[in-house]
């Protein structure tokens, strides 16, 4: 097997609140190998966020080990830091706040590459900064150069964030709900450009998203990885996880999404949870974090046993008693 | 402006549109612009809208498209930047008398508000007062209205409460930060049905909430309208949001209603190519085929140098010379179906390689 771009291995991260300790991600574990893209997928307070912050090496983990190309990034040497940070780039959900607004998109975009000292001379630098906004499908490039970030769109910021995070030539680009603040209408060409940064750049994607349905598109040659409450409940490759779903709590995001659609919505087939309310993570649910929602949930086995992650066969991961049950005595039948 | 309020004499009543529920709510070209340091920039740019007794309608839009300014200006609550600039809002009350609403003074504004018409805002955490208590929340709102029997409110509060599928005698002692984002919009959805308005006015009522809980929202929006009739307008960039709730949908671009009729029609028959490209822009999730999804071209107008003519053409995959002149008028392109496009016959929505031209 060739050798893996990133790794996280039972990484586990706790933070300290007025209230008390609590852990946004436990015991996760994922292989990003060159030219993939993963999405993680929840709701607010799954710890998507903490994820990718932890793979983008702006926060450690409590415990557990996230690799870079091989090496643990904890007790990596300086010189070798600055190039795993240069090789993987994060790309944030408000372009608002994330460029300098007293800054040009020229200046934005030059300033990593006199940094790194990827462009000699200003003029070297510009050209490079017009062939980024080409990249993302900024043209022609001359009309943005000179603009600020107020004079640009949501969309179009969102795309001069990307053209600066392909700046440093980088492997990995971590989107952090990086489609959440754009208008409908933009967002399926903000998808299109960075679909074609893979195909073409071989650019690998961590892609966090709330949204179901942008995974679906977005993620369709990759992987999804389904997190609730700081693990991941459901992994495998895209179309099998969106089209059948099997973790009940990603059955029912899936039946939840409303569909633009009048009669396929008014249709669809809903999954009723016993409970609406996301658990307090100061107080988690014993045995599956899940169970106090969970229509299928057994007394004296979700309530008492965590289940792991494991491999129900197709290359797909369940954590569920439940259904790694039901795998089990179908293949046992046939 | 010659205006009737809520006390002089009923005028007569609207009649509706096809004959059908007489409206309850009509907009007549409405105008709505904001001060700004560049000049006053048009938000809302001549929409008319009719909404009829007992029907849910959905206003659908981008940011900047003026569904939110629309809203806010129909229950006059609007910023003291923004003015109506031109333009007649009219509202048969409970007891069949049609009032002016942009005639209103201060006194019968704060009644029609709540009695007549409700509004539920985006951000339900941010209007719920944060010292008091939810149960204090139904009190005050009953008494300023001259409902001075607390029991009885109590009475009301509690079984909204319970058809919101809150548990009523804890939410109604709780204090709203003690709340989830979910339970506080079922909250505001219950206290705009205290004074039993014949109308409610919701704003993004599944924004910035989780997938599950927006289920939960609209399950309730749903069960409440079979419960206690009532009529609905909602303001919300989520195209699926009309999909589950509306009986007819409106879509708005760049200040304008630029398509409007009944939702199958509207979904399944676009007749605007706006329409068009933010139907074509969703990702469907049922189905275990992949999708490619065409993109509009460009981005929405700034509002401060609308393009001539039909705002849309510079983005359009239909656009001719006419439509960089002339703003097209709504026409009617089916049985209460209107589509503001010159070529309004041409357009097909599964004409994808329309789209993959213009993009």
């Amino acid at each position: 097997m060739s050798e893996a771009l990133m790794t996280l291995d039972g990484v586990r991260r706790e933070f300290n609140t007025r209230r008390g300790r609590i852990c946004a991600v436990d015991d996760l574990s994922f292989r990003l190998d060159p030219g993939d893209i993963l999405c993680l997928v929840g709701e607010s307070g799954s710890g998507k966020t903490t994820v990718a912050r932890m793979a983008a090496g702006l926060l450690a983990p409590t415990s557990g080990v996230v690799r870079f190309e091989g090496r643990d990034l904890k007790g990596m040497p300086k010189d070798e830091f600055k190039t795993y940070r240069r090789a993987v780039q994060l790309v944030h959900q408000d372009p608002y706040a994330s460029l300098n607004p007293v800054h040009t998109i020229g200046d934005t975009l030059r300033a990593p590459l006199e940094h790194h000292r990827l462009a000699r001379g200003r003029r070297a630098a510009t050209a490079r900064a017009a062939e980024l906004l080409d990249q993302v499908d900024m043209t022609p490039p001359e009309n943005f150069l000179g603009k600020y970030p107020h004079q640009l769109s949501g969309g179009q910021r969102q795309r001069v964030s990307i053209a600066r995070a392909l700046a440093l030539n980088p492997r990995l680009i971590i989107a952090d709900e990086a489609v959440s603040m754009v208008d409908v209408s933009i967002r399926v060409s903000l998808l299109n450009t960075m679909l074609k940064l893979r195909n073409e750049l071989g650019v690998t994607f961590l892609f966090i998203t709330h949204d179901l349905a942008v995974v679906k598109y977005f993620g369709w040659e990759g992987k999804v990885g389904v997190m609730y409450v700081g693990k991941l409940v459901e992994y495998g490759r895209t179309p099998q996880v969106i089209g059948a779903p099997l973790h009940p709590y990603t059955r029912a995001l899936s039946a939840a999404i409303p569909e633009a659609d009048p009669d396929v919505t008014r249709a669809k087939q809903k999954l009723q949870l016993r409970s609406i309310e996301i658990p307090n993570l100061l107080q988690l649910p014993s045995g599956c974090v899940f169970h106090p929602r969970c229509p299928y949930a057994e007394p004296g086995l979700c309530d008492v046993v965590a289940p792991a992650l494991e491999d129900v066969g197709e290359g797909r991961d369940v954590a569920c008693h439940v259904v790694a049950r039901d795998r089990r005595g179908k293949v046992a039948a046939a | 402006m010659p205006h009737v309020g809520l006390d002089q004499p009923p005028a007569r009543a609207a009649p509706g549109a096809d004959g059908g529920e007489p409206a309850i709510l009509s907009v007549e070209d409405l105008w709505v612009e904001y001060q700004t340091p560049a000049g006053w920039m048009q938000a809302v740019r001549g929409a008319s809208l009719e909404v009829r007794a007992g029907e849910a309608v959905a206003l659908i839009g981008e940011s900047g498209s003026g569904k939110s300014t629309m809203g806010f200006a129909l229950l006059r609550l609007l910023v003291r930047t923004a003015r109506v600039s031109r333009g007649r809002v009219r509202f048969r009350t409970g007891e069949g008398r049609v009032v002016d609403l942009l005639g209103l003074n201060a006194g019968q504004l704060r009644r029609f508000r709540w009695q007549e018409c409700a509004m539920v805002f985006q951000a339900a955490q941010n209007s719920l007062n944060p010292v008091q208590r939810v149960g204090d929340h139904f009190k005050e709102t009953a008494r300023a209205h001259g409902r001075k029997d607390d029991r009885k409110t109590r009475e009301r509060a509690l079984e909204l409460l319970r058809l919101v599928q809150l548990d009523p005698d804890r939410v109604y002692s709780s204090f709203p930060h003690e709340l989830s984002g979910g339970m506080r919009q079922r909250v505001s959805i219950a206290l705009s049905l205290l004074l039993e308005p014949q109308m409610i006015i919701l704003d993004e009522p599944t924004t910035a909430l989780d997938i599950l809980t927006q289920r939960m929202i609209i399950d309730v929006i749903r069960a409440l309208r079979q419960r206690i009739s009532f009529t609905m307008l909602f303001i919300s960039h989520d195209l699926s949001l009309a999909a589950e709730l509306a009986d007819r949908v409106a879509t708005m671009y760049a200040g304008q209603i630029v398509e409007i009729g009944p939702v199958r029609d509207v979904f399944y028959h676009p007749k605007h190519p706006y329409t068009v490209g933010l139907l074509n822009a969703v990702p469907p999730i049922v189905g275990d085929q992949f999708t490619p999804l065409t993109a509009i071209p460009g981005a929405p107008p700034n509002l401060l140098a609308i393009p001539p003519g039909c705002p849309f053409h510079p983005r359009c995959p239909y656009a001719t010379e006419i439509c960089t002149r002339e703003m097209p008028p709504l026409f009617q392109v089916g049985p209460d179906h209107g589509a503001a496009c010159h070529h309004h016959d041409k357009v097909d929505r599964n004409d994808q390689p329309a789209w993959e031209r213009a993009s």
